[in-house]
């Protein structure tokens, strides 16, 4: 699963989600794209059952390359433990996604295969997506 | 390329992000006009009309355009798109004399399938999507077509072997490649995946931290 190796703190601020994908929002790698419609945290575990639901997909062939990176630790502090005390403990990390973020790219198979695994990727998340291709986006 | 492109468009008195949300609300598009020397110009378009135009591909073709009744030749230089809904957000527009020579970034289009790809089940990699290109302004190819089917396993397609039209000079670095067929990975990555999946989560190193005494982070 996608962790940091290093990181400079082990607890960041919950911060905003507010607006669109600045960058990261065209096709850049592949040939069809999933992109995010709604802000979320997308947790690494999310992520990487996308990612198996993908490759179990299109089995031989194509490529697959993951456009976001889960780099900010989600903290919780244990049950039935009183307010206070101090900021709980990090727990697992997520990726913040903004509307228009590409999240997924595929290239190298053919178009039906690479929407339905892309299809069934989506089905994994907990935002809404589209699948966008690079002959709509150069149109 | 034998298609006429024309497009009408207005002076923009106003600038700034508060008009040019109200032109957008109108159905209208905020643009610039600028080249040949002349004052770069604030100007609006038909956002239907400069989307219909695009798709009959205009892309990387020559633009009529029509300003207080004089006409231009331009090319669309860059367009700007609100990234959920692909609506045009703003577009540049530089005006070119139809024989002139000019830089563009043109997109590639891959022809056939590769050998390694239908022999040895390989993946077709397309390390890049655009060649630079230099030629006259009114024979602008839509986009570069790269014949891939004599390509075996780790075979490649440089820049300077793509071929252009006549007149045509390649400004993309020559050894740049362009397309690559490389072994496929997908399956052996997934059984490898399998094999190193835990549900633990990896504690990272943090940087600049003290190690704590008997601690176990």
């Amino acid at each position: 699963m996608l962790t940091p190796k290093r990181v400079k703190w082990r607890k960041v601020h919950r911060g905003r989600m507010s607006g669109r994908a600045l960058r990261g929002s065209t096709l850049t790698f592949g040939e069809f794209g999933l992109q995010a419609l709604e802000p979320c945290w997308m947790s690494n575990r999310q992520i990487e059952a996308a990612r198996i639901a993908m490759t179990r997909h299109i089995k031989r062939g194509g490529k697959v390359w993951i456009k976001i990176f889960p780099d900010k630790s989600v903290t919780k502090k244990p049950a039935e433990v009183r307010m206070g005390a101090g900021k709980g403990n990090p727990e697992f990390w997520v990726a913040v996604v903004r509307p228009g973020r590409v999240l997924f790219e595929l290239s190298g198979v053919a178009p039906d295969v690479a929407k339905e695994a892309l299809r069934l990727a989506a089905s994994k998340l907990p935002i809404g997506t589209k699948i966008v291709s690079r002959e709509e986006a150069q149109a | 390329m034998t298609q006429e492109f024309k497009l009408a468009i207005q002076r923009r008195g106003e600038t700034g992000s508060t008009s040019s949300r109200k032109l957008r609300g109108e159905g209208k598009a905020p643009g610039v006009l600028y080249g040949h020397g002349g004052e770069p110009t604030n100007v609006a378009f038909d956002a239907r009309a400069f989307d219909d135009l695009l798709h009959r591909g205009a892309r990387t073709a020559l633009v009529t355009l029509t300003l207080d009744g004089k006409s231009d030749t331009a090319l669309i230089r860059e367009i700007q798109r609100d990234p959920v809904t692909r609506r045009v957000v703003h577009a540049d527009l530089q005006r070119v004399s139809a024989h002139e020579s000019v830089h563009a970034r043109l997109p590639i289009a891959t022809v056939g399938v590769a050998l390694g790809v239908r022999e040895f089940g390989g993946v077709m990699d397309v390390m890049i999507h655009e060649l630079e290109v230099e030629g006259p302004a009114d024979r602008l190819p839509d986009r570069i077509e790269i014949d891939v089917s004599a390509l075996g396993i780790h075979e490649h397609v440089t820049a300077g072997q793509a071929p252009l039209p006549p007149g045509f000079k390649m400004l993309t670095p020559a050894d740049t490649i362009v397309v690559s067929i490389e072994s496929s990975k997908t399956a052996h990555s997934l059984e490898e995946s399998a094999a190193a999946a835990t549900t633990e989560q990896a504690v990272p190193e943090v940087i600049g931290a003290k190690p704590a005494e008997g601690a176990p982070e």
